[in-house]
């Protein structure tokens, strides 16, 4: 497998708005990579364009060794098993437990023992910092509690890729640097390749290895996390200083 | 104009073929027999049954007591004679009222539960993570619902219709001085009154999930596709009910030869 995750010339729109316009964009396997771009420019629709929730107008998708073009539902619940996504939402189910919710990816995967299966939720849980609220309903849970269940389920099964999308939109700074270390390590235990969405850039910067702006539909800028502050692209500049003049606001969106 | 009239017609297009394509797989799913979570039909079985005994009841006894009077009413305007009153009236209650009644007041309460579950989980993404475990959300969601509002429908319309008779019997005897001998007359209904029966109430039961879960599954943007789809699938699967009553019945008068 050449790379975890290619996108070439993809187009995507909603009700003939054009949000996506050719984006190239490749992560390759075991590698950390940051989107980030304004609201409402497709990030999130990059997510769900990568896992086949969606589908693309035009252009092709590779995940993990395979394309995604004409694949029926029923023929990506394989390739979708060896994804991890946290939603930008949560989308943790209600009607399950805390535990239950961890579990049910390994669930539907099958081939562990009961004991065993308990045994993985337990550590998971216990990872993420949740032990004793594993028999709470998710509406009993707050903000911060909510994402690191779903990032316990996004990653239980230990997935060749996770995509996070917006995993700390919300929380405070020390509960943001707290979920990115829980991802890190999670990352160098599994190997994972990862894409991860944030409109925290400082944040992120230091959980990727690579970021890559998103902006008018296609990427328009892709470096070093290190040194994103400081990209040749004055976009880039403005929008990770977060300065409130510049091209930005000339730039078409 | 013309513009408008063609986006509608090309929408109802596309609409019809997603409800049978969710109609298709559902059948697909209940065959596959996977999926579903353990006592998920038990859960629904109750949820449906149970829990809308009282209401169909309640209902059915009201309607048989209306009619009965009317049908009284207007006997003792024209002949005065309500000896076929009762068994004309189980008839009608067997061959038609009974399900069609039991699933008009289905698709009110089931079908808006329903919608309102799925769509719910489709506007929080829930049935997006449903798909990243490689879980089928029609072989999740909608099979169990679908065989538990089958049978359901069909327990149901046989308490209603009883309920019905029983009610129309009462206000008989009460309010005319119908003898309740002559008035619980079984003789009208023949068999195929009672497959009548059967039919109907397990295309009801089969139409109120599918057309409540399509509605679900098409649920946008927020509580306010929420509700669009609730009310959506209350007058979907009415209508629903109300067409193949039609269709059924039209089809047993074809297949009788009109003697029904």
């Amino acid at each position: 497998m050449s790379v975890a995750l290619r996108l070439t010339g993809v187009h995507k729109s909603f009700g003939g708005h054009a949000v996506l316009r050719g984006i190239e964009l490749a992560l390759a396997p075991g590698k950390r990579l940051g989107l980030i771009g304004p609201a409402a420019a497709g990030k999130s629709v990059i997510c769900k364009l990568a896992c086949g929730l969606d589908t693309a107008d035009q252009g092709e998708i590779e995940v993990l060794g395979e394309a995604l073009a004409h694949r029926s539902e029923s023929s990506l619940g394989g390739l979708r098993r060896r994804i991890g996504m946290l939603f930008q939402s949560y989308a943790l189910f209600d009607f399950l437990t805390v535990a239950q919710n961890v579990a049910f990816p390994l669930e539907q995967r099958g081939g562990l023992s009961a004991d065993a299966m308990a045994t993985k939720v337990a550590d998971r849980v216990r990872a993420v910092g949740l032990h004793g609220s594993e028999q709470k309903l998710t509406s009993e849970l707050s903000g911060g509690m909510k994402k690191r269940v779903g990032i316990a389920r996004a990653t239980v099964a230990d997935p060749e890729l996770v995509i996070y999308d917006e995993p700390t939109a919300g929380l405070d700074p020390v509960t943001t640097q707290k979920i990115y270390d829980l991802l890190a390590a999670d990352q160098a235990r599994t190997g994972a390749s990862v894409l991860a969405v944030s409109s925290d850039v400082v944040a992120l910067a230091r959980f990727v290895d690579e970021i890559a702006f998103l902006h008018a539909g296609v990427i328009r800028y892709r470096g070093p996390a290190a040194t994103i502050a400081d990209a040749p692209d004055p976009l880039v500049r403005q929008f990770v200083r977060g300065e409130l003049t510049g091209p930005l606001d000339e730039a078409p969106t | 104009m013309i513009t408008r009239i063609g986006a509608s017609a090309v929408s109802a297009v596309r609409a019809s073929r997603e409800l049978w394509m969710v109609f298709v797989s559902t059948i697909a799913g209940l065959l596959r027999r996977r999926s579903a979570p353990r006592g998920e039909l038990a859960r629904q079985l109750h949820a449906i049954g149970n829990k809308s005994l009282l209401f169909i009841a309640v209902t059915l006894g009201f309607i048989g007591m209306v009619m009965t009077y009317q049908a009284c009413l207007q006997l003792g305007k024209v002949t005065g004679d309500y000896t076929r009153v009762g068994s004309q009236f189980l008839r009608l209650i067997v061959s038609d009222f009974g399900p069609t009644l039991t699933a008009m007041m289905l698709a009110t309460r089931v079908g808006a539960g329903i919608a309102a579950e799925l769509g719910s989980m489709k506007v929080t993404e829930q049935i997006d993570a449903l798909r990243m475990s490689g879980v089928l959300p029609i072989d999740y969601l909608i099979v169990p619902r679908f065989v538990a509002c089958v049978i359901m429908t069909l327990v149901l319309t046989i308490a209603g219709s009883l309920v019905m008779f029983a009610a129309g019997g009462l206000t008989a005897t009460v309010s005319f001085g119908v003898n309740p001998q002559t008035f619980f007359d079984l003789g009208a209904v023949r068999p195929r009154h009672l497959i009548m029966l059967a039919v109907k109430a397990g295309a009801y039961g089969a139409a109120i999930p599918v057309v409540a879960g399509f509605c679900g599954l098409r649920a946008r943007g927020s509580s306010e596709g929420v509700g669009w789809a609730t009310t959506a699938a209350v007058i979907g699967s009415s209508f629903s009910v109300i067409i193949l009553d039609f269709v059924i019945s039209a089809g047993a008068l074809w297949v009788t030869g009109g003697d029904l």
